[in-house]
This record gives C-alpha cells, structure tokens and sequence, in this order.
C-alpha cells in the first residue's frame, strides 16, 4: 500500500504528471481500481482540510479538482459512480432563483462530497419548488442554499417558506451562504445554519448528521 | 444652469476629490456610492426597462435627484442592453431577455480563449481579437465574412457610439439640473481580471497558474497598454472624476499569497501607476474579501486612489492597514439596507463617523455600492445620519484640483494607443495627401484608436 500513499501524497502536493503515472503503474500491477480512487478521495480529503486552514486556496482547490478530473478519465467513470454509491448521507444544494452564480455553490460541494457526503446538486437559478421536489424525493435532511447577489435574500426566505407550505420544515436543516449572508440575515431567513465560508458548509454537514 | 447648481456641483466635486487626496473636508459625502442600484429602480421601473430605455434611465435618476437632493454623487447609468444585443455578446445575462424582468443582469462564466492561445495574444493581440475571442464572444460575428458578421460590427459600432451620447446626457442632466457630479469615469479591469473573468474562464485561469505560469505573466504584461489607454481613451478628459476599477480576483481565497503577489499585483500595480503618473485618480472596489491583500496598496502614492470595501471585510481593519494612503468607501452592510431598520442605519453611521471616519478618508457605502432592494426609510436615514454625524468643519471649503498633463506620446511611455491601420499605410496607399496632411492624419488616426478600443470593450 505504500504505493498509493505516494499516490494520495503527490495529488495533494498537486503533482499532476506523477498522480497521472502512478495510475498508470498501480494498474499495470493490477491493483483494484476502486483502491486507487478510494487512495485519490484521501488526497481530496487532505487538501480540503489545507483549504479550511488556509493553506491552501481556490486555486489550489480547483487545480485538485482538474487532475481528479483526468484521474477519474483514465480510471473510468464507472468507479466514480461506486464511489457516489458507497457515499453516505444526503445534502441537497442550488444557487436560488434570480441568481445564476455557482462559485461558492461549486466548491462546497466539492468539500462536502469529499467529506464522503452525497451531494444532489440542483444547479443555479433554482426556483423554491425544484428544492421541495428533490428533498422530497431523496429524502435528504439538509439543504444548502447559495447565492452572490443581494436580491437572493429575499429569495431564500421565499424557499424557507416553501418548506413550510410542503410541510417538509422540521425535516430539512437549511444553511445559507454566499456573499450578503450574515447572522442577521440567517434570522431573516429563517434558516438553521448560516456557513461564512465553504468549509464551514462540510463542518455544518456533519453537524446535522450528528458525525 | 438652474441658479446655484453650477457652484453646488463645483462644491461636490471638491469635497470629493478632496476626500480621496485624504485632505480635510467641510463635511463626508452623502451617499458618496459609486454603484447606487437602488436609484436605478427607486422611480418604480423594472430592471429591463432601466436597461433598454435610456429615457426611463434618466427619469429615474431625475426623479431620485428629486427625492433625495442631498446626495453628492450619483453614477449615470450603466449599460444600455442594445449594445449588447447589438452584437449578440454572450457575457451577460440581462433582464427580460434572458432573465426575469426584475432580475439583475448577470455575468457568464467562461472559456473564450483557449489555453493553447497564449502566444497569439501576445504576439498579435488585433489577430487574437479579430480571429480568435471575438467570433467566441460576440454571437453575431461568430461567421465571420458573412454579411451578419459586417452587420454586426456596423451596429455595434454605432451602437456604442449612441450609448456614449445617451450617458453623457445623462450625466449632464445630473450635472446641470441638480448640481450632481460623477463618482467615476471611464473603467479598466486589472489585467489578470481580464484575461481571467474574460478570456480564460476561472476553471481554465487557474489550470494556468499550474501549467503555464510564465505564458500568465507574459499575457497580463502584455495586456497593460492596451488596457492603459482604452481606460485613458473613456475616462473623463479633465480628469474630475476617478478611473473605475471593478477588481475581482484578488479576493481572498481565490489565490495564494505567492500567487496574488506573482500574478495579480505587478501588472495591476504597474498599470494603476501609468494612470496616477497621467494625472488620474482610481475608484478600486475590493470586491469581495480583501483583507490579506489590501496591504499592497500602500506602495501607491497617497491620496490617489479611493477602495470600496465589500461586505465581507471590516472597514475599521482597513482603515487602520490601508487608510493613511487610500481613501475608503463602505462600512454599511449591504443587508442593513435591505432588512435593517432606519434605527440600525442610524446607529451605524453614527458609529462610523465617530471612529473610521474620524479623521476623513471615508466614504459611507454598502458593499461596493447601494443594493437594488433598499428600503427607502433607510436610504433616507443613511443621508439624514451622515449629515448630522458627518461634520468636520465649518471653516474648511475644499478647492476643486488641476490635474497635471498627461505626458507628451499618451500614458504609455513607448506604447501610443493602438491602431490597426497606421496613418503610414494609408498615406502609402494614397501617394501621399494634396492638402493639409494633419487634417487628414488626426481624424483617421482618432478613429483608428477609438475603433481598437471598442474590441477591448468587449473584455468583460
């Protein structure tokens, strides 16, 4: 196994050549693809922590996503899809309507899946009801709502609300961010959770699934 | 000019660029904003009909000059839609078009250079523009050659004109019946903004910073001409008002320290320079969190430059890091105008002027500019507040200032502003002119150069 240690050690050191051979050279050796992927996650999990803390950035965190992107290319999509599978519980997430930005919205929820979260991305532009219709068909227990602009507040009130109308309120967690969230507007809201930045979205996650 | 208005925009103007100098002040500016989006919709018009009307545009900044004539500043205007639609350009969203009718107009990530691209844009930037992002950006010129294509340019050169007509009647009804100045005129990204919001795209800008580094350096270098004098080329000839500077990437977390200090500052430094060099000022809105970074703006001289500071920084931070050489503008969190109560408003401005404010260098602001969603009660406690709290002195009438010439061959030592077609050529082509050779040589020069720029309007 000290082979996929170096492995997760060169994507987190964000070495995109070497992770790409060392793939390579794990299958020659007929190593299980899905103990290269899970090798992969643990290198995602590391740099999401370097992100919280501050040692590494956005660019460094999309960087990461890139070469996943490439890895995952070459070891074939089917081990992601075992991968999403074996994840475990559910975070609905969407840029609310009137806003089409998906920045912030993207990068939790890159953090929170590889936190080992299931992650039903719901895009941007998201109209209240489309949340309502998917937390209740995945039966997820937390919603994260995201935006940039300042029109988005009331917005996000208006799927709080529609929470409530569906009677689905006591079931769902809902946490808001983005650029105007403060506390103050978390109240206003009427949401459980306001997360100041990404990482806060993962450490909120498991909060509300008691991890 | 209405009695008095002439004096009362002398007065504004001169409060505001004294307050920018960080020179002592009568009193702060009301409502000093750069952006005021809630003036754009106060008179009860949606966004779409503020964005293709440019009559109701200016009724509605008639009528909040109306309603609230205390205020010192207020931008006219934007973008008018049909520029955009004049060339089908694929970057924004806009209401009523694309959008809901009373939703804001909205930027579009993208990839409209490829990564492979690099040394074109460096090398032959026109060839870059003409052959490679141009067809990308603006739909209507996506066949190149064919007739759309020529319509296209036809129209949106025309177009672009009319809008420069359109604001500048704007500005002047501001100007002339309400005594209103403009918190800015003219705008230029910071080159690693352009090329990473209009060219590359984040996804691919930042695969760059990883991949080919050097190819960043030597785009955003390249790049400050052109930007230089297309800012200088929009920017008000008498340099009253400051250069807007609408920054982006410098937000914090999006780069490293290393990063932001390889990439993001030399060429923005270096441009920002050429400008205060040529006798401009700079309004810079810190958009998002610029905190770790902000310290950099102490290597430009002081009282030149003026930085809104957004939501997600505190002000008082600012003030105490950066404020002995930039004038500030913020303070008032965006959500206070939109869910607070005249009260908050109140004791807010109260507090700012007590502290921050002090001593001037401030300017009282929502994040980067007054929200769409403003109640109204609370635009008029932001003005009665400042007012009550925001007095310096009663002795002290700031000086309108004399800007220093631009330096002889434009703001670029080495680089005059671009043209595709030097005079040389056609003068060639013609065997030379009979007459007065200057006559001929200024005018198709001048149309040369507004032409090159009207490609780079299309940045972002």
């Amino acid at each position: 196994m000290a082979a996929l240690t170096d492995l997760t050690q060169a994507l987190v050191d964000l070495k995109k050549e070497e992770v790409l051979s060392m793939i390579e050279e794990e299958l020659k050796k007929n190593t299980a693809p899905l103990d290269v992927v899970k090798a992969l996650n643990e290198g995602m999990v590391t740099i999401g922590e370097r992100f919280a803390s501050c040692e590494y950035f956005i660019s460094e965190l999309i960087y990461s996503g890139h070469i996943m992107k490439e890895a995952m290319t070459r070891l074939d999509m089917l081990f992601e899809q075992a991968l999403a599978a074996d994840a475990g519980e559910k975070l609905v997430i969407g840029t609310v309507q009137g806003d089409i930005h998906d920045i912030g919205k993207n990068l939790v929820t890159m953090l929170v899946k590889n936190a080992g979260f299931s992650v039903i991305d719901l895009g941007v532009d998201v109209p209240a009801g489309r949340f309502v219709e998917s937390l209740k068909e995945t039966g997820a227990r937390a919603l994260a709502l995201s935006c940039l602009l300042n029109i988005a507040i009331p917005e996000m009130k208006n799927v709080v609300d529609a929470l409530r109308a569906a009677g689905i309120r006591d079931k769902v967690k809902v946490i808001i961010g983005g650029q105007p969230i403060d506390e103050k507007v978390c109240e206003y809201v009427g949401a459980d959770y306001y997360g100041a930045d990404a990482p806060a979205g993962v450490r909120i996650c498991k909060q509300i699934y008691g991890q | 000019m209405p009695d008095g208005k002439e004096q009362l925009f002398e007065e504004r103007l001169a409060r505001y660029q004294a307050t920018i100098a960080l020179e002592p002040t009568d009193r702060m500016l009301v409502a000093g904003s750069g952006s005021n989006y809630f003036a754009e919709i106060y008179a009860g018009y949606s966004r779409q009909e503020i964005m293709y009307d440019m009559n109701k545009w200016m009724a509605a900044e008639s009528r909040f000059a109306e309603d609230f004539p205390e205020i010192d500043l207020l931008r006219a205007g934007r973008i008018w839609a049909p520029l955009f639609d004049s060339v089908g350009f694929r970057l924004y969203k806009l209401p009523g078009r694309d959008l809901a009718p009373d939703t804001d107009f909205q930027f579009v990530e993208g990839e409209w250079m490829k990564a492979d691209e690099y040394d074109i844009l460096i090398n032959d930037p026109v060839d870059f523009m003409m052959n490679y992002r141009l067809p990308r950006v603006l739909g209507e010129f996506k066949e190149k050659g064919s007739v759309r294509s020529y319509m296209a340019f036809l129209k949106g050169g025309m177009a672009f004109v009319l809008m420069g007509q359109l604001m500048r009647e704007k500005a002047l009804n501001l100007e002339k019946k309400y005594g209103i100045p403009q918190p800015f005129q003219g705008a230029m990204l910071a080159p690693f903004d352009a090329l990473a919001d209009g060219y590359r795209g984040l996804q691919g800008i930042m695969v760059d910073l990883f991949e080919r580094p050097d190819k960043v350096i030597k785009a955003c270098d390249a790049l400050i001409p052109d930007l230089v004098n297309c800012a200088v080329a929009t920017a008000d000839p008498l340099k009253r008002y400051p250069i807007f500077m609408p920054l982006h990437r410098g937000n914090h977390p999006f780069l490293s320290p290393r990063q932001f200090n390889t990439f993001y500052w030399p060429p923005l430094y270096k441009a920002i320079t050429l400008l205060i060099e040529s006798g401009y000022t700079v309004r810079a809105y810190l958009e998002g969190d610029w905190t770790p970074n902000w310290h950099y703006w102490n290597e430009f001289p002081k009282g030149k430059i003026l930085c809104d500071v957004d939501n997600k920084a505190d002000i008082a931070k600012a003030k105490q890091e950066i404020g002995s050489t930039v004038c500030l503008a913020g303070g008032i969190p965006d959500r206070m105008f939109i869910i607070g109560t005249p009260e908050e408003i109140r004791a807010r401005v109260k507090e700012l002027c007590e502290t921050v404010g002090r001593e001037g260098g401030l300017i009282l602001n929502g994040g980067c500019a007054i929200p769409y969603s403003t109640k109204p009660e609370n635009f008029r406690a932001f003005i009665d507040a400042t007012l009550k709290y925001g007095h310096y002195s009663s002795t002290i009438t700031p000086k309108l200032k004399k800007p220093p010439a631009t330096p002889s061959g434009g703001p670029v030592p080495g680089h005059p502003p671009r043209v595709i077609t030097p005079w040389e050529t056609r003068s060639g082509e013609l065997g030379g002119v009979l007459g007065d050779e200057k006559m001929v040589r200024e005018v198709w020069e001048m149309l040369e150069r507004r032409a090159f720029c009207w490609m780079h309007f299309w940045d972002w």
